[in-house]
C-alpha cells in the first residue's frame, strides 16, 4: 500500500504509460486523418497486426528501421483494399473495415504458423535501447517518467507535432476536413473528394502499420497470433474521446496507456486482486471519458458515408 | 477587380451561348438555347421549376456538359470540362444549395479549392482578405465563424465574396433570394448593383418577378427548355406578361380565397416563451385562432418561426405559457398534440418525412402506437399498403405506389405525401410552415387548396412563412415575428409592404403589445 505514496511508483507508471501509448499514438493519429476525411477505418486493427508481422520478418534479417518502414507499407497495402472497395467501389465502410481486420488477423496468424516451428522463438528481435534526452531526464520526478524511452516513442511525439500542423495549417488538412464534413460542397469547390479520402486512408494504413511495427519492434520483440489484442479498436475509442483532434488523440492515447500501466503496476501492490480486473481499468476510464466527452464531441458529419460523385 | 485566374483581359462579350441543348433521359431540359450576357449588365433568367434555368447555369459553370451547341467567354471559345475549369476561366456559380463547406470558417472556405493557393494555410492572411472584401462591399461577413453558425443570408454573401476574391469575371446567382426575407433581398440587390458597377456581369436566376424590376437590366424567359423571350429590357417589360409567358397558364397565379365561416376559438396561445440554444426562441406570444380562420405568421427567416412551429405541435418544452387546442393543453407533448388533432406540414420535407421509408410507412406514420394497423403487435402490411394507396390517390401523390421510397418522389409529391399523412382527417389545428415553398405553381395551388380545405372543415390554420406572397394568398390575419416576439398584428387587408417591412425589421415600437 505504501508504495502508492512513493514518487517512483507514479513516475514508473507514467513512463510505462508512454511506452504502452506509443503504438496507439501512431494508429490513432493516422485514423484521425481518415475519419476527419469521412472514412471510418474499422480495418485499423488489421493494419496494425499486418504491420507488426511484416516489420518483424524484415527487421529480423535486416534492421529495425527498415522493418519499421516496411510495417507501415504493409498497413498501407491493406488500407489500399479499403480504398478500392469502399472509396472507389462504394462498398459499406463498416463491412469492409471489419473484413480487413479479420483478414489481417487471420492472414498474419496463418503466415506465422506456416513459417515458424518453435512458437516464434526463431523469429524475434531484441528490443531497442533507451534514448535519454539529456536535459529532460535530469528534471526530478518528471525526469524519471520520461526516462528511458526508445526512438519509437520519441518519433511518435514528433509525429504528433507534424500531424497537428498538417491537419490544422495546411490546405491538405482543410481539404480532408472539408470532405469529411461536407463532401458535396467540397466537391463543388473543386476538391477531389475521392482523391483526398484515398490519401487520408492510405496515411491511416501507413501509420496503423507503423503502430503495429512500434508495438512489435519497440516493446514485444516476438510475434504471437493476435498480438495487437484490440489496440486498433482502442485507437478508435481514443479518437472519439479526443473528438477528432490530433492533439487530443495523442493525449487520449497517453491516458489509455497510463491507466493500462497503472493496472499492471497495481497488480504488484494488490496481489490478491485478479489481474483481469486491473486490466479493465483503462476501459472503465474510457467509458467515463466517453460519457462526459459526448457532451461536446462532434463527429465529422460525413463520417462513414461513401461519397458517390454525381458528375 | 482582381482577375488573377482569368485567362486574358476581360474584353469581348462576357458570355455568348449558341444552340445549347441538353437531354436527361427522356426529358429535353434545354433545346437549342441562345443567350447573351453583355458587359456591365445584370441579366435575369426566369422560368418556372423545371424550365431548364439551373441546367443552363450548370453548363455555363462547367458542372455538366451540353449535348450540342457552343459557348464563348469574353470573346474566347469556352468549353469547360469541369466546374474547376469554369472557375479557372472566371465563372463563379453560386447555387441554390450553397456550396460553402460546413464545419469550416469563411476564411478556410476562401482558401479551400482556390486555384493557386499555397499548400500551407495562412490563417491571418485569409482572415485579412475576407475582412478586406467584406469592407469593400459594405458587408459584415465574419471571417472566423463556422459557416454552420451563420444565417443563410450571410452565408450567401460570404459565397459571393469568395467568388469575387477568387477573381470571378462573371457571376451566376441561382435563386439567390428564395430563402431571404425582404430586407435581406434588398441587401442582395445592393450587392449585385455594386458588383455590376465594378464591372462584373451577373446572370441572375429567379422565379420571383417583383424584385427583378429593381435589380436587373434585361431578362430572358425559359419555358420547358426553350427561350421564349430573349434579352428583353426589364424596365420596358410588362411583368404580368412575363409571368404569363413563364408559366403559360395565368389562372394558377390568381388565388381565389374561398369564403369561410368563422367558428369559435380552437387554438389559444398564451404567454408562450421558449428559450433555445439551437435557434431563436419565442418570447411572450399571445394569440388565438378560430376555426375557419387562417393566421399568417410572417418574419425574416430565423426569427423564431422554428420554435413557434415546434411549440404549436408539442415538440418543444416551453419555458412558460400554454398552447391550448380546444381548451386542452398540449404544451410540450407531441403525443397530446397528435391526439388533439394538430397537423403539421414541416418546413423541411427531408425532416418532415422519413425519406428512406416507403410511401406507405410515411402515409400511415401518424398511426404509430395505435392498433389500427397491427395485430398482436405485428404490422399488417397489406392493410397498410391498401390504406396508403387510397391516401396517396386522394392527395394525388405521383406515383401512388406504397412501396416507393419517399426520397424517390419529387419535391411537390413529397409535400403532397406529407399533406396526406397530416390531413387525412380534418385537423383541429393545421400548422403549415412554408407550405408552398419551392413548389411549381400547380403543386403550390394544390397545397393552398389543402390549407383552405382545412379551414373550411372548421380547423384553425397557422401559416408560417418568410414568403409574403404566400401569406397574402392564404391568410385572413397576420402577425409579424421579430427575434421571437410579435411586433405587429393586423388583418390581411391592412398588409402593406411598408407596414410589414417595418415590423419584420423590428422597427415597430410596441413589440408584442398589439398581438392577439
Amino acid at each position: 500500500m505504501s508504495q502508492l505514496l512513493e514518487a517512483t511508483f507514479w513516475s514508473a507508471t507514467v513512463a510505462g504509460g508512454m511506452r504502452l501509448a506509443t503504438p496507439l499514438i501512431y494508429a490513432s493519429i493516422g485514423e484521425t486523418f481518415a475519419q476527419r476525411a469521412g472514412v471510418l477505418n474499422l480495418g485499423l486493427e488489421g493494419y496494425m497486426i499486418i504491420g507488426a508481422l511484416s516489420s518483424l520478418y524484415v527487421a529480423d534479417p535486416t534492421s529495425a528501421p527498415l522493418g519499421f518502414l516496411v510495417g507501415g507499407l504493409a498497413g498501407m497495402a491493406l488500407a489500399s483494399l479499403m480504398v478500392l472497395l469502399s472509396i472507389r467501389l462504394f462498398a459499406n465502410q463498416v463491412v469492409v473495415g471489419f473484413g480487413l481486420t479479420i483478414l489481417g488477423i487471420g492472414t498474419t496468424g496463418y503466415i506465422f504458423h506456416e513459417t515458424t516451428d518453435v512458437g516464434g522463438r526463431d523469429r524475434q528481435v531484441s528490443l531497442p535501447s533507451e534514448i535519454d534526452i539529456p536535459l529532460l531526464s535530469d528534471i526530478p520526478w518528471l525526469g524519471d517518467a520520461v526516462f528511458g524511452h526508445s526512438w519509437y516513442t520519441w518519433l511518435s511525439l514528433g509525429l504528433v507535432i507534424v500531424a497537428g500542423f498538417v491537419a490544422s495549417r495546411t490546405i491538405f488538412g482543410l481539404q480532408a476536413k472539408a470532405v469529411g464534413e461536407d463532401p458535396d460542397a467540397a466537391a463543388a469547390k473543386g476538391v477531389d473528394v475521392l482523391r483526398i479520402r484515398t490519401q487520408a486512408t492510405l496515411i491511416s494504413g501507413f501509420l496503423g502499420g507503423l503502430g503495429g511495427a512500434a508495438l512489435m519492434l519497440g516493446s514485444v520483440g516476438r510475434f504471437q497470433p493476435y498480438l495487437t489484442a484490440n489496440r486498433g479498436f482502442i485507437a478508435l475509442i481514443v479518437i472519439i474521446m479526443a473528438s477528432w483532434s490530433i492533439w487530443g488523440a495523442a493525449v487520449g492515447a497517453f491516458v489509455f496507456g497510463f491507466f493500462e500501466a497503472l493496472g499492471f503496476n497495481l497488480n504488484n501492490v494488490f496481489v490478491d486482486v485478479p489481474i483481469e480486473g486491473l486490466n479493465a481499468i483503462p476501459f472503465f476510464v474510457a467509458l467515463v471519458i466517453l460519457t462526459v466527452s459526448a457532451r461536446w464531441a462532434r463527429m465529422p458529419r460525413g463520417l462513414g458515408q461513401n461519397y458517390v460523385p454525381t458528375v | 477587380m482582381n482577375s488573377e485566374p482569368g485567362a486574358g483581359p476581360a474584353t469581348g462579350t462576357p458570355l455568348s451561348v449558341r444552340g445549347i441543348s441538353r437531354r436527361f433521359g427522356s426529358v429535353q431540359a434545354l433545346a437549342n438555347v441562345d443567350f447573351t450576357l453583355e458587359s456591365g449588365e445584370i441579366h435575369a433568367l426566369v422560368g418556372e421549376n423545371g424550365a431548364g434555368k439551373s441546367t443552363l447555369a450548370k453548363i455555363v459553370a462547367g458542372s455538366i456538359r451540353s449535348d450540342a451547341g457552343s459557348m464563348s467567354l469574353f470573346g474566347q471559345p469556352y468549353e469547360p470540362l469541369s466546374r474547376r475549369e469554369g472557375a479557372a476561366a472566371g465563372v463563379a456559380h453560386v447555387r441554390q444549395q450553397l456550396s460553402l463547406v460546413r464545419g469550416l470558417t469563411v476564411a478556410q472556405n476562401l482558401q479551400l479549392g482556390r486555384p493557386g493557393a499555397p499548400a500551407v494555410f495562412n490563417a491571418a492572411a485569409a482572415r485579412a482578405e475576407v475582412e478586406r472584401w467584406s469592407d469593400e462591399f459594405a458587408l459584415s461577413v465574419p471571417a472566423e465563424t463556422l459557416v454552420d453558425d451563420m444565417p443563410l443570408a450571410v452565408r450567401q454573401q460570404a459565397e459571393i465574396l469568395i467568388a469575387v476574391a477568387w477573381g470571378a469575371r462573371l457571376l451566376i446567382l441561382d435563386e439567390p433570394s428564395s430563402a431571404l426575407g425582404p430586407l435581406e433581398t434588398r441587401a442582395l440587390i445592393a450587392l449585385c448593383h455594386r458588383l455590376r458597377a465594378e464591372g462584373t456581369p451577373i446572370l441572375y436566376i429567379s422565379h420571383r418577378l417583383p424584385e427583378l424590376a429593381e435589380l436587373a437590366d434585361r431578362l430572358t424567359v425559359l419555358r420547358a427548355g426553350r427561350v421564349v423571350v430573349e434579352g428583353a429590357d426589364v424596365r420596358a417589360a410588362d411583368l404580368r406578361e412575363v409571368a404569363t409567358l413563364m408559366i403559360g397558364d395565368v389562372t394558377l397565379l390568381e388565388v381565389n380565397r374561398p369564403e369561410i365561416e368563422r367558428g369559435s376559438t380552437r387554438l389559444r396561445v398564451s404567454d408562450l416563451s421558449i428559450s433555445s440554444t439551437q435557434e431563436v426562441g419565442c418570447y411572450g406570444l399571445d394569440f388565438e385562432v378560430a376555426g375557419g380562420e387562417i393566421l399568417g405568421v410572417v418574419g425574416i427567416a430565423g426569427n423564431g418561426q422554428e420554435s413557434l412551429a415546434k411549440a404549436l405541435t408539442g415538440q418543444v418544452k416551453l419555458s412558460s405559457g400554454h398552447v391550448l387546442v380546444d381548451e386542452v393543453d398540449i404544451s410540450g407533448s407531441a403525443r397530446e398534440a397528435i391526439a388533439a388533432g394538430v397537423a403539421h406540414l414541416h418546413e423541411d420535407r427531408s425532416t418532415g418525412l422519413a425519406a428512406a421509408f416507403s410511401v406507405a410507412d410515411n402515409a400511415t406514420a401518424r398511426y404509430a402506437g395505435s392498433r389500427k394497423f397491427t395485430r398482436f403487435g405485428v404490422r399488417l402490411p397489406d392493410k397498410i399498403a391498401r390504406h396508403a394507396r387510397e391516401l396517396a390517390e386522394r392527395f394525388q401523390v405521383r406515383p401512388p405506389e406504397p412501396t416507393a421510397k419517399a426520397s424517390s418522389l419529387s419535391g411537390g409529391n413529397q409535400q403532397k405525401l406529407m399533406a396526406a399523412r397530416e390531413l387525412e382527417k380534418n385537423p383541429t389545428v393545421l400548422v403549415a410552415h412554408g407550405p408552398t415553398k419551392g413548389l411549381d405553381p400547380e403543386a403550390a395551388k394544390a397545397m393552398r387548396d389543402r390549407c383552405f380545405a382545412a379551414a373550411q372543415a372548421g380547423g384553425a390554420v397557422v401559416v408560417i412563412s418568410a414568403d409574403l406572397d404566400e401569406v397574402a394568398d392564404l391568410a385572413h390575419r397576420v402577425i409579424v415575428l421579430y427575434r421571437g416576439a410579435v411586433t405587429d398584428a393586423f388583418p390581411i387587408e391592412d398588409m402593406t409592404s411598408e407596414r410589414v417591412g417595418a415590423a419584420m425589421a423590428g422597427l415597430t415600437e410596441s413589440a408584442g403589445a398589439t398581438s392577439g
